[in-house]
């Protein structure tokens, strides 16, 4: 393993075409065919619809409705390096750089209706759920009016108890009965309970699969690269109700497995130590933060995202208060305790916090909190000033500093422990 | 005579503190009210004062310490006053989760500012069908429940009481903001001091003594100033407002969450004063925190403009608010499309200087009277 360190990575071997059978080449075969197939269902005159991250998959699946995600797609855009060029868009037409980069990346594309760097099937509908924040109300709005299409308002409110309260599940299932109705109105589609209990059962499959699969950081060395994670998401997002996902993940897990088993990682150096990783990635520099770790031997072993999916539930309120309980739409003592569970589960040593200036919601209790965490776990916290999407937030020679103090605290922390 | 009234006015905006100890010496408890929207009438009639807390403008120290730099200021500085005892007294304080900064101020309140309860309202987006009223109502309770642990008593005739006094304060402030369009020799100060006045007083007080400014107004004033109307979340900066006065600016509406918009919509009359203050809430409407995907508010600026005969529109963008942020487009689209002139002046409760606005608004005036 040392070798591999000294190795550098600039010296580029020929890739290996993937093994298709393999998880990598199956979630990303899935990730990219969610674009693909809302694009060839659009030219054959089938509705598409922009769907948001957290909103109820159950729905346009069930009912058969191609979509798209436009968080993705803009995450995808600002991964590929277009992120300035499509906010300049958007704030040439008089957005504040203020507001989150997805939304100005996605309201440029409405403008612009291209972009190469991920292209998606315009939208004849879109679904829009505020449970990880109320800038995608404001973000659909917009929308909604630049394209002159109908929006599906799904209001799951942020949630100040720790519980979902029983007038928040009659509250949130009334409108997901009208949102249903809402569109076989406008598409003229049937709503099938068979084909909703089978996509239920492909959701919970793909999330319990996914749950277990993020748990394998359990050991150490972790049988993988946390960053695997930020990418694997995207199926998790985009197609957790379709059966592949499931199959996929599950293949995923059982790599996983055997990884662990044979003593092998997809974190390819020595690992030396594990932190939780708290945020959205920066995507326009997730190469440089990935290697700023990496290069310490500091493995990412979990982000709150390992919690985020999960979708597994055995009945309709159950599915709903599985959909209140997303990351973003829960208080701070529960969002703290989760947090804290997946540190303890996964021997975390220290907590990197992302202070993503898109994510006002996210960001706004994020340093009460992880002083909480850091003080319940006894783990060194330290935070960067990033963006997920808009590059010019983001300093490498600032998060470079940073993970290098908190690399100290825990090698010191390491030592005494030893001694 | 009338400057007597706009003096108290004066006097109640621009001192909170001495306005809540004078309730609390007369033995009242306190319920401070967060931006934008609360059920102030239930507060009301559990027998709270409701104060508003929007914040002050001052330098940001200690809020540092729980909010990263791009939350809005007017959270900032209501956390930062809690801190700094600025409130102390206070029994609870009631904060909505309209917007994404809003539901960050409750999580971090609860931490940075102990001896203030953390009431929290919950209000639904889809507010107008059955089950949204009926959310609205939960939410109520809740705050209801919250109160009876202070001490209040929930009655529903109290309640009924209550919605009456704040229809009546609608009532006067609607008509405030009308004699208002034809008395340019109220200056922009004094408007946003009868406006803001209303968050320091019990709104018995506020009402009378709206009703005795009314009647002193007299005959609509002469003087030849520029008509505007004002769009945004707060307004009340005083180096703010005395640019508008010295460029010679009437506002002859505003569009300002912290001013009309809190008086558009009353209380419907209905046997169940609980529901018919839930009923109230699906009715309102016209504001960039509560959903409408057409957003009436933009047509709503630019029928108001040309209603009051207003030579523009300036709209007051509070830094970091998202929601506006966004409408904001959409108002400029449109009032292009009516040519109504627009211009944009970006303010913040930790700014000092204010040369950048009076640039802005410099320019806008001259372009408006050429
Ligand atoms: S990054 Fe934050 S603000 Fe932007 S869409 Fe996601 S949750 Fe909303
Ligand atoms: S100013 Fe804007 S961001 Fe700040 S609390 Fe008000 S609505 Fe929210």
């Amino acid at each position: 393993m040392a070798e591999e360190v000294k190795k550098p990575e600039e010296v580029k071997k020929p890739r290996k075409p993937l093994d298709p059978n393999s998880a990598k080449y199956k979630l990303g075969k899935i990730a990219s065919d969610a674009f693909a197939t809302a694009i060839e269902a659009k030219k054959q005159g089938r509705p598409v619809a922009w769907v948001s991250s957290n909103f109820p998959v159950e729905i346009p699946e069930t009912l058969g409705l191609a979509t798209a995600y436009p968080e993705n797609q803009a995450a995808g855009i600002a991964a590929r390096g277009a992120g300035e060029r499509m906010c300049e868009v958007a704030e040439a037409e008089g957005y504040s750089n203020d507001i989150c980069a997805y939304a100005r990346i996605s309201l440029a594309y409405a403008k612009l209706k291209e972009c190469p760097e991920q292209d998606v099937a315009m939208p004849d509908v879109l679904l829009c759920c505020n449970n990880i924040c109320n800038c995608m109300i404001k973000w659909y709005e917009n929308l909604s009016q630049e394209l002159g299409i109908p929006m599906i308002m799904l209001d799951i409110p942020f949630n100040p108890d720790y519980e979902v309260s029983d007038a928040e599940v009659a509250y949130v299932s009334g409108q997901f009965w009208d949102a249903v109705h809402q569109l076989e109105d406008l598409f003229g589609l049937k709503w099938d309970d068979d084909k909703f209990e089978q996509v239920t059962g492909f959701s919970c499959r793909a999330s319990r699969a996914w749950l277990e699969a993020t748990a394998q950081a359990k050991y150490t060395p972790s049988p993988f690269n946390g960053f695997d994670l930020l990418n694997h998401m995207a199926v998790m997002v985009t197609a957790r109700g379709k059966e592949e996902a499931g199959e996929a993940m599950e293949t995923l897990l059982k790599e996983y497995k055997e990884n662990h088993e044979k003593g092998e990682s997809t974190f390819r150096v020595e690992e030396k130590h594990r932190i939780m990783f708290e945020g959205i990635a920066c995507w326009p520099y997730l190469r440089a933060t990935s290697r700023g770790l990496k290069d310490r031997g500091i493995n990412m072993v979990t982000t709150i995202y390992a919690d985020a999916f999960g979708f597994d539930y055995n009945s309709f309120d159950e599915m709903i208060r599985a959909y209140c309980s997303v990351p973003n739409a829960i208080n701070l003592e529960k969002s703290r305790d989760k947090r804290i569970k997946l540190c303890k589960d996964n021997n975390v040593e220290g907590l990197l916090v992302h202070t993503n200036r898109s994510c006002k919601l996210w960001s706004g209790f994020m340093a009460e909190m992880s002083r909480q965490i850091g003080k319940e776990c006894n783990i060194p916290v330290t935070s960067f000033d990033g963006d997920q999407a808009d590059p010019r937030n983001f300093s490498e020679a600032q998060y470079d500093t940073r993970v290098q103090g908190l690399c100290e605290i825990m090698e010191a922390n390491k030592e005494a422990k030893e001694a | 005579m009338i400057q007597d009234t706009i003096r108290k006015f004066h006097e109640a905006a621009a001192s909170p503190r001495a306005q809540m100890e004078k309730y609390m010496a007369e033995g009242k408890k306190i319920v401070l009210t967060a931006p934008v929207y609360t059920p102030e009438e239930i507060i009301h009639s559990m027998g709270f004062v409701p104060m508003g807390a929007w914040g002050a403008d001052m330098e940001l120290n200690r809020a540092k310490e729980y909010f990263p730099a791009f939350l809005c200021s007017i959270v900032q500085s209501i956390l930062e006053l809690g801190i700094r005892d600025a409130y102390k007294g206070a029994s609870a304080i009631v904060i909505p989760s309209l917007c994404d900064t809003l539901k960050t101020l409750g999580e971090n309140w609860k931490y940075a500012v102990d001896d203030i309860k953390f009431i929290p309202m919950t209000y639904p987006q889809n507010r107008k069908p059955d089950y949204g009223i009926a959310f609205t109502k939960a939410g109520y309770e809740r705050v209801i429940r919250d109160l009876e642990e202070l001490g209040g008593k929930f009655d529903p005739e109290a309640l009924k009481e209550s919605n009456k006094v704040y229809n009546a304060h609608n009532a006067v402030m609607r008509r405030v903001d009308e004699a208002l369009a034809a008395h340019p020799e109220i200056t922009a100060a004094e408007r946003s001091d009868i406006f803001k006045s209303a968050y320091f007083m019990t709104k018995e007080e506020h009402t009378a003594l709206c009703e005795e400014f009314l009647a002193e107004l007299g005959e609509a004033g002469a003087e030849d100033k520029l008509a505007i109307v004002v769009s945004g979340i707060l307004t009340d900066a005083p180096q703010l407002n005395g640019i508008f006065d010295d460029m010679g600016m009437h506002i002859v509406a505003d569009d300002v969450a912290a001013q009309s918009r809190q008086y558009r919509t009353d209380v419907p009359e209905m046997d169940d004063p609980l529901q018919a203050l839930a009923v109230k809430f699906a009715n309102m409407d016209n504001c960039s925190v509560l959903y409408n995907v057409k957003k009436p508010r933009v047509q709503w600026i630019v029928d108001t403009a040309k209603e009051r005969n207003a030579k523009g529109v300036v709209v007051v963008m509070t830094k970091f608010c998202d929601p506006e942020e966004f409408d904001y487009v959409m108002i400029k689209r449109a009032c292009e499309a009516a040519d109504l002139p627009l211009a944009l002046v970006e303010v913040d409760r930790q700014m000092v200087h204010f040369e950048q606005v009076r640039t802005n608004l410099e320019t806008f005036r001259d372009m408006l009277t050429m």
